[in-house]
């Protein structure tokens, strides 16, 4: 008779207990320190020597010097709505390399406080931008200064970095454009940000075609930046499109295409040249189109996607990846398990859920590669804050083209890239999925300069919630 | 009721995954653009059809509820002395455990998705046995 009790609450203990811990270990505080949680990876290199801490507050750009680009930007929730002075996107926010930008972030009224990261510009750390792990975020009433030098030309974007996956929904994005110095900003020069309010696709904040006035001969050069969650196909009708820039560096002697469409991940962005034929051309994206000149009218899509890792020609990228200094894994698993409690499917970085993501610790002057693979069922749009990485390979196959900087990678299901870059910029850098969502699933880990300390807490006072 | 309110569930799933679709082809029919973001948007609260949260709740139901109903199912099977009763239980949760990694990865392998259309069926079918099993139990007085 015992038996025939104790054997079902045995039993039951067994399934019930290891939930149990798993729940509790699962429990996050209400505040910590990025910097003490999770593992130490040294990407099989010994720990690099702390000389003495800075803190990343102090890691600012010049401040005595004047600012060479100097905006307010409002921050305000209309109903469903977030807006930049007024509008969603916000302003384009113009410079040229050598400026000292800054900007001066209000927020009128968002509750949950907010914060501005410049998606691409390898800013120093303390503008970085990411509540919690740069700064605190900016409560309601308050304001923040941003400085930072607009060191290379290229299309980037600015969006919200608390509650990201939210406040960037709702419209808190806008685009950065930076010239070469000395050139002025030009009417074919066109900035074409993509996002998605309540399941409309959008073009700069509207629906539908748009027209851009152009004449025949004239080469428009369309600055696409993808704010959404998810990849987004661009390509051309009536005439073919050259790829100039990806992730705003130039690529080396990019051909025509034509027949193909180009898929810009989550947070990247690609420049396109169009020549604009006596027919006129259209630049389309699902839902939405840019009608440069005359309307060709619409064509089927192309079904085949452009390879960037075999595009263009070869170049001396500037950076020797063959002995690195430090070589780190970042594989993408997913498996059933408890985030701060909640049951779900979560994501893992090398087989661990956060919190417990191993911290990849490097020191300044190391070259440093990271082998990213995905097994987790989904494709994630990998983004390193502060750094541009050079792309070497794909599932073993080297890069055969252009050298191909990115800041935002889409790593697909089933598939491994290489990359590489310079540690030339301390701090303490997020390294996340830019499907922000998945970010708040716990696909989020950081980079970690030795010399570093933080300045800053999750959670707290300010409620700091990068994700 | 635990292992026919499973069974009810998955009627429920292929329910509402059909649903979904049928207001996806109206939506489409009236010059909506789909695209992953449209999902993204739709998970985020911000549908473009409402036939959308179809989608959702079938994600809802088959990673928390089920699986909820299938450890409830397991727990008390170690109690209710069923004959076989704690292994119809087992399998029920190996198979909802199963449809779980068929339908992620379903998503990147289509072959899986429509291993997961069948093991719906079969999963449906276990859970429903299993109820039969406990009403057959319950009528017959045990015995020993």
């Amino acid at each position: 008779m015992r038996l025939r009790t104790v054997i079902p609450v045995a039993a039951t203990v067994a399934v019930v207990l290891p939930l149990g811990v798993m729940w509790q270990r699962s429990l996050l505080p209400d505040h910590y320190d990025m910097t003490t949680m999770g593992y130490a990876d040294y990407g099989g290199a010994p720990e690099p020597h702390r000389h003495h801490g800075t803190p990343v507050a102090e890691l600012t750009a010049d401040p005595d010097r004047t600012a060479d680009v100097d905006e307010t930007f409002r921050v305000r929730r209309e109903a469903e709505r977030i807006t930049i002075n007024g509008t969603s996107p916000g302003p384009v926010l113009l410079a040229h390399v050598g400026d000292l930008v800054q900007v001066r972030l209000v927020n009128e009224n968002l509750a949950d406080g907010t914060t501005l990261p410049w998606h691409g510009i390898d800013v120093p750390n303390a503008v970085d931008g990411v509540a919690g792990v740069t700064q605190d975020a900016v409560a309601p009433g308050e304001e923040y200064d941003y400085r930072f030098v607009a060191d290379r030309p290229g299309t980037y974007w600015y969006h919200s970095h608390q509650v990201s996956h939210e406040q960037v929904r709702d419209g808190l994005v806008g685009a950065i454009v930076i010239l070469p110095a000395g050139q002025g900003p030009s009417p074919l020069d066109v900035t074409a940000v993509i996002h998605q309010y309540d399941g409309t696709k959008t073009l700069n904040g509207r629906e539908g075609d748009q027209a851009i006035a152009a004449e025949p001969g004239d080469v428009v050069r369309v600055r696409v930046v993808n704010t959404d969650n998810k990849v987004t196909p661009v390509w051309t009708t009536g005439a073919p499109y050259v790829v100039a820039a990806v992730d705003g560096t130039d690529l080396h002697e990019p051909t025509p295409i034509e027949g193909k469409r180009v898929v810009v991940p989550a947070g990247g962005r690609v420049d396109l040249l169009v020549r604009v034929p006596a027919g006129g051309a259209r630049v389309e994206f699902p839902g939405v189109v840019l009608v440069l000149g005359a309307d060709p009218g619409a064509a089927p899509r192309p079904s085949e996607s452009l390879d960037l890792l075999s595009y263009g020609t070869p170049a001396d990228p500037g950076l020797d990846a063959s002995r690195p200094d430090r070589a780190f894994d970042y594989s993408i698993g997913r498996r059933p398990g408890f985030l701060d409690g909640r049951p779900g499917m979560w994501w893992t970085i090398n087989g661990h859920q956060f919190p417990n993501v191993p911290m990849f610790m490097v020191a300044e002057g190391d070259v440093v590669v990271f082998t990213i693979s995905n097994h987790s069922g989904e494709p994630h749009p990998m983004h390193l804050h502060g750094h541009h990485a050079l792309v070497l390979s794909r599932d073993g196959v080297p890069a055969s083209g252009s050298p191909l900087w990115v800041d935002s990678l889409e790593v697909g299901n089933g598939e491994t890239y290489a990359i590489a870059f310079a540690a030339d910029n301390p701090g303490i850098w997020v390294d996340h999925c830019h499907n922000l969502p998945h970010a708040q699933e716990g696909l989020i880990a950081h980079l970690m300069y030795a010399g570093v300390t933080s300045s800053y807490r999750i959670g707290g006072d300010a409620g700091n919630q990068p994700e | 009721m635990l292992a026919f309110s499973i069974a009810v569930m998955v009627v429920v799933q292929a329910a509402v995954m059909v649903w979904a679709i049928a207001g996806l082809g109206l939506w489409l029919d009236d010059g909506g653009v789909l695209d992953a973001q449209t999902f993204e948007d739709g998970f985020e609260g911000d549908a473009a059809f409402s036939e959308l949260y179809g989608f959702l709740a079938h994600g809802i139901v088959g990673m928390t509820v089920i699986p909820l109903l299938a450890i409830a199912l397991l727990i008390v099977s170690f109690f209710a002395r069923i004959p076989r009763g704690v292994t119809f239980a087992a399998i029920t949760f190996g198979l909802v455990a199963l449809q779980i990694f068929l339908g992620l990865f379903g998503h990147s392998v289509s072959f899986l998705g429509a291993l997961h259309g069948i093991n719906a069926l079969v999963l449906f079918s276990v859970a429903a046995m299993s109820g039969v099993r406990v009403r057959k139990a319950v009528a017959t007085p045990a015995i020993g």
